[in-house]
């Protein structure tokens, strides 16, 4: 008998729990590939990007959306963008990306490096509240926007994905305290 | 009717009835009560015993600044001594309890203390507890102990839970009454983002305590209004029960909201929040806060603040007393006595210090100008007053009031002093505000509803303009100006008693005379010697007082004598509060590797590496000593193979065209040769030359490095080199991004190691040692096509590799390599047996890396390359960094192999004195060496270099140990490293 290919694991395992009227749920089948651009780069990786993935280049802090592989374009700092996409193949997401972008950007697979937690719901901000020191007014963070910033002590990427719907990731090794902080967040938040 | 003392009217629910205890007694009192005006309403006068001479306490204020009526409120676990009556919501089965005294409330055994008072006097302490020495710690201070303090802690564990938050606004107002809710309302109309805090469980502040008109209404009626009318508004957040407790840099403040207190139950939610609350303008309309007049005597149960009497007659319709009489020095007292014949509470007296006409009639009341109080009698409670002309009253209550402070503390918090004002005899705040900050209303001095009405308003339209935001708020309400006139007037010089300035810690006149004659000139000093305005009120209704006193002592006028400082919290916060949801497990995240559920399931014992939980040893059935196993998992994985999860090691992806030049320059040694697919060991140094940290680097392609640092530095140096990116070679192009969490990495180590992979890794990938020589590395396939990197890299000195897999196959690969090894009794090992292979290896980590050691000590100065400029190269050539005599690396061995030696120990010379200029050295690292089956240590000393075979002692006085050693080379293990090129 051959040796059995080896299994994944994901950082949250599946997770999918609605607290108090908001959903707390892992994304499945999400790749996340970081792109930084080469110095006097820009136009050669604005270029790739709307070829390769048919985005605009966002600037830091905001995102677009893309016509391939239900991609989203995350700016995270002034030469770098993180790109939020259904991979053909999971462990093959990096060379996805190297393969449309060409030499026009650096990449590194970030996958496996965040825990990916969607919090959606009426009352989602006044529960993020509690654990998030960005202000997450309409106004001052719109759907769209994405930054990073620090939650319960841990590292977080913050996405508004829709009106009352925020992205979170933060790093694997902690996902079972960041899930603990943002469940006892929702917990505490709702009446 | 809930108590004789209930009057008509009022703000309180009387639909519904609250039954609650009071030391055991049932009572009852209404939604709106707090548990000082139910247990006023109910006729209970004494309600505690004071600090030091256990004196017989009531109710003196309605308000946070209380230092007199401080309860224990719940029971068991649940208990919070120390709280203020005034500003306990009352709720359905609340119990509450007295404190601080032996025996029973009424009959305080300690209550003796107040018959030797003359020997308690300020700086008793220092005076009395200082000889015979040695009573000090046995007998002073237990008993000193068993007496102080007020209320009891639980002793158990807080189970109720706390939160934390984040709140963000245009404009912060601190403080709903009058001028707080139309500067609200200003804002609010105008559409910006406010946040409206008020310490009450009612908004409105003073005008729910008065009977003034506000735009022609009732005050406490137009409040009422403007809170509803806030409440609508969608940009508004008006949060009552919420305290703003300080003021911050940038505009921060703390604020704690009190979210459950006044239930009886939290229902699991959480019971307080502290809030942060970022904001761009805040006003302060914290309002003031009235003072006491000193005289004989005046500190029984039934003296109180005019204003909180008032207070208690119109917002909680309690009377409270039916005999009352009125000391004032002010117009506004006068208030009192009016408004108390309004609702049917018989006046005896008004009692003014100022020999003038009378400012209004008192129907039924004596009118007595220019007269003083001197003393007062009643044990448990108010009976009477005597005059200064010796005449004497019969009274139940005596309200006083001495004029009012503004509440300046917040104004104060970035070291900001308040500035006296002569008109209304008080600190007004300063001009150095927090930045940010305006202040309005009787905050600022303001003290009339009018002023502070349009006050309000004013501050809410310049903090709108100064954002460039819209202000369409119209005219201010409007109110009449009452009167407020009134002298400075401290403390009545006839009285011959005790004059009590500070209630709460029992603080008299005559402590501050005294304290003053005895040389204590500063405020502070005061302070400190007499414990004036500390514990849980910061003397809110003593301090102004007693610096006037204070004054007058020295000669100086108020405003140079000055205040102590302010600083948060504005009142007192609960521990549990600030440490929020930080406690137990979830004090700070946990960081778990990717094989930890394995290694749980295991048996494996953890230890913490910062957040990382890391596996130490996996103990076996049978193993009775952490020793067993870890000499065990040594003698495996050198005898055949061992597997190691070193995900923790901090990795770092470097791309870019300058990537290797930059690497050159980050890195000590050399990189600028380093051929894609292999590997090298680098050594970095701080600026100043010392060595920082070390790892390895690995070529995966022509502009792609991937790093090894040490757990403990990999933020530390992704920091740094994003640091060298950015600003140092700003013209370099390279990037760097953190892949310590995508790649789940395991040292597969041992002369079995090949072997071991060989069934892992897919067959077309050939890693024989010809084609993967020591330091190769590449890309390969295992188990089929799942990518993996292989770096032939060894921590231990065996022939060993490190293998790295997407952080999601970490656990399934950890269970693959441990299933293909069983063909050769694989073992796991953990960071225990890790540190002694790398001991006996002579390699160099944290405690060898200790910012204190350079690469000439630890060894390693053919690293520091001499052909290329690197970060700390220049000041690592400092002369009294490379002395011949200098300290450095080597084994040590004890003469005895019997003997255990211990880290910290220090090398001296045989038959040297254990003294500081005798010392050679220190041991750094040690192990039991299952290989060499004896203690063996690393450490630094003078010229080891040139002292193999020489004997010292690592003498170790914290320990006990003197331990002849041998100094012999750090390499124990394998020095030609024939093994880990097999």
């Amino acid at each position: 008998m051959a040796d059995p290919a080896l299994a994944p694991r994901f950082p949250l395992g599946g997770y999918r729990r609605t607290i108090g009227g908001i959903a707390l749920a892992e994304p499945a089948g999400l790749a996340l590939v970081s792109a930084a651009v080469p110095q006097g780069g820009d136009e050669d990786f604005a270029a790739a990007l709307a070829g390769g993935f048919g985005a605009v280049r966002p600037g830091t802090g905001d995102s677009t959306p893309g016509d391939r592989h239900a991609a989203r374009v995350l700016g995270m700092q002034p030469d770098q963008v993180f790109i939020l996409f259904e991979p053909p193949d999971p462990d093959r997401a990096a060379e996805t990306v190297a393969a449309a972008l060409g030499s026009s950007a650096y990449v590194t697979d970030q996958s496996d490096s965040w825990a990916m937690l969607t919090v959606a719901g009426a009352g989602v901000r006044a529960a993020l509240e509690r654990i998030c020191p960005l202000d997450l007014a309409d106004e001052a963070f719109p759907a769209g926007r994405v930054a990073r910033t620090v939650m319960e002590y841990l590292a977080v990427i913050i996405l508004r994905d829709g009106t009352d719907s925020f992205l979170l990731m933060s790093p694997r090794s902690s996902a079972r305290s960041f899930l603990h902080a943002v469940e006892l967040s929702v917990a505490n938040a709702s009446e | 009717m809930s108590g004789p003392f209930r009057l008509e009217g009022g703000a309180v629910d009387r639909s519904r009835s609250l039954s609650f205890c009071f030391d055991g007694r049932p009572m009852t009192g209404h939604p709106g009560d707090t548990l000082a005006s139910a247990l006023l309403a109910g006729g209970v006068r004494l309600v505690g015993r004071s600090f030091k001479y256990h004196r017989p306490r009531g109710v003196f204020t309605a308000g946070s600044e209380e230092p007199s009526a401080l309860v224990e409120l719940r029971s068991g676990a649940h208990r919070e001594p120390n709280t203020r009556a005034t500003v306990a919501e009352l709720f359905d089965g609340l119990e509450a309890f007295s404190q601080n005294y032996r025996g029973s409330l009424r009959w305080d055994l300690l209550a003796a203390n107040d018959l030797i008072a003359p020997f308690l006097s300020a700086g008793f302490y220092y005076k009395t507890f200082m000889w015979p020495k040695s009573f000090w710690e046995r007998v002073y201070e237990p008993a000193i102990r068993a007496s102080a303090g007020l209320g009891r802690l639980s002793g158990e564990a807080d189970p109720d839970c706390y939160d934390k938050g984040f709140l963000h606004c245009d404009l912060l107002v601190i403080g709903a009454g009058p001028a707080g809710l139309a500067a609200a309302l200003a804002a609010g109309r105008s559409g910006a983002r406010v946040i409206l805090a008020d310490e009450d469980f009612v908004m409105g502040g003073r005008l729910n305590a008065e009977t003034h008109e506000v735009d022609g209404r009732p005050g406490a009626a137009w409040a009422a209004d403007a809170v509803r009318e806030l409440a609508s508004m969608e940009r508004v957040r008006a949060m009552p029960r919420t305290t703003v407790i300080g003021a911050w840099d940038h505009g921060i403040y703390g604020a704690l909201e009190r979210r459950t207190d006044h239930l009886a139950a939290g229902g699991g939610k959480p019971r307080q929040i502290l809030w942060r609350i970022y904001s761009r303008r805040a006003i302060l309309a914290a309002g003031a806060t009235e003072r006491p007049i000193a005289f004989g005597a005046n500190d029984r149960p039934g003296i109180m603040l005019a204003g909180a009497v008032r207070a208690y007659a119109n917002r909680f319709a309690v009377g409270a007393g039916r005999r009352v009489g009125l000391f004032t020095n002010n117009d506004d007292g006068w208030r009192t006595a009016a408004d108390l014949v309004a609702r049917g509470v018989p006046v005896a007296a008004v009692i003014d210090v100022r020999d003038r006409a009378p400012v209004a009639e008192v129907p039924g009341a004596r009118i007595l100008m220019g007269s003083r109080v001197t003393t007062t009698r009643g044990r448990r409670g108010l009976k009477g007053v005597t005059l200064a002309n010796g005449e004497k009253l019969a009274l139940d209550c005596l309200a006083v009031s001495g004029g009012w402070n503004p509440n300046v503390h917040l104004t104060c918090h970035h070291g900001g002093r308040p500035v006296w004002r002569d008109g209304i005899a008080a600190f007004v705040p300063g001009a150095d505000l927090p930045g940010g900050m305006a202040v309005a209303g009787a905050a600022g001095g303001a003290f009339t509803a009018a002023a502070a009405l349009a006050g309000g308003h004013r501050a809410a339209v310049e903090a709108l303009g100064a954002l460039g935001l819209p202000a369409v708020a119209g005219d201010p309400p409007g109110a009449g100006d009452e009167a407020s006139d009134g002298v400075p007037f401290w403390h009545v010089r006839e009285s011959r008693g005790r004059a009590w300035l500070d209630l709460q810690n029992d603080v008299t006149v005559k402590d501050v005379v005294q304290s003053h004659g005895e040389g204590f000139r500063s405020v502070e000093h005061l302070k400190r010697y007499t414990t004036l305005g500390m514990a849980t009120d910061q003397g809110k209704t003593a301090n102004v007082a007693a610096l006037a006193i204070l004054a007058e002592q020295s000669g100086k006028s108020i405003a140079e004598t000055g205040t102590t400082m302010f600083r948060p919290p504005y009142t007192p916060v609960p521990i549990g509060a600030f440490a929020g949801r930080s406690r137990g497990r979830e004090f700070r995240p946990t960081r778990l590797t990717p094989s930890h559920d394995w290694a749980e399931r295991r048996g494996a014992v953890f230890v913490d590496a910062g957040m990382w939980l890391r596996a130490q040893w996996f103990p076996r059935a049978g193993e009775t000593h952490w020793r067993e196993s870890v000499d065990r998992e040594v003698r495996q994985t050198r005898g055949s193979v061992g597997i190691c999860d070193v995900t923790t090691l901090g990795k770092i992806d470097i791309q870019g065209r300058d990537a290797q030049e930059f690497l050159n320059r980050i890195y000590s040694n050399g990189f600028a040769t380093l051929a894609v697919g292999k590997v090298r060991y680098g050594l970095m140094l701080r600026e100043d030359g010392i060595a920082y940290d070390d790892g390895t680097t690995a070529r995966l392609g022509e502009n792609h490095f991937v790093m090894t640092t040490t757990t403990v530095n990999a933020v530390p140096v992704f920091r740094n080199m994003e640091f060298a990116r950015q600003c140092l070679w700003p013209g370099l192009d390279v990037h760097l991004i953190s892949v310590t969490e995508q790649w789940a990495q395991f040292a597969v180590a041992g002369p079995n190691s090949r072997e071991l992979l060989r069934k892992i890794v897919d067959p077309e990938h050939d890693i024989s040692n010809e084609a993967f020589p020591f330091m190769a590395c590449g890309e390969v396939g295992v188990r089929g096509g799942t990518p993996a990197r292989l770096f032939r890299i060894s921590f231990s000195g065996e022939l060993a590799y490190e293998i790295a897999v997407p952080a999601r196959y970490g656990e399934a690969l950890m269970e693959a390599l441990m299933a293909a090894g069983e063909a050769f009794d694989a073992v796991a090992y953990g960071t225990e047996a890790l540190g002694v292979m790398r001991i006996e290896k002579g390699h160099a980590a944290a405690n060898e890396l200790n910012g204190q050691t350079t690469a000439r000590m630890l060894g390693l100065q053919r690293m520091v390359s001499k052909k290329k400029d690197c970060i700390g190269n220049v000041l690592s050539e400092r002369p009294e960094l490379n002395r011949e005599d200098g300290l450095k690396l080597m084994g040590f061995k004890p003469l005895d192999p019997e003997e255990q030696l211990a880290a910290g120990a220090h090398f001296l010379a045989p038959g040297a004195a254990a003294e500081t200029a005798n010392d050679e050295g220190w041991m750094t690292s040690v192990a039991y060496s299952p290989m060499l089956g004896t203690s063996i240590g690393l450490g630094f000393i003078r010229r080891g270099h040139a002292r193999i075979g020489e004997t010292v002692r690592a003498w170790d006085a914290l320990r006990g140990a003197d331990i002849p050693v041998e100094i012999v080379s750090p390499h124990f293990y394998d020095p030609e490293g024939g093994l880990l090129r097999g």
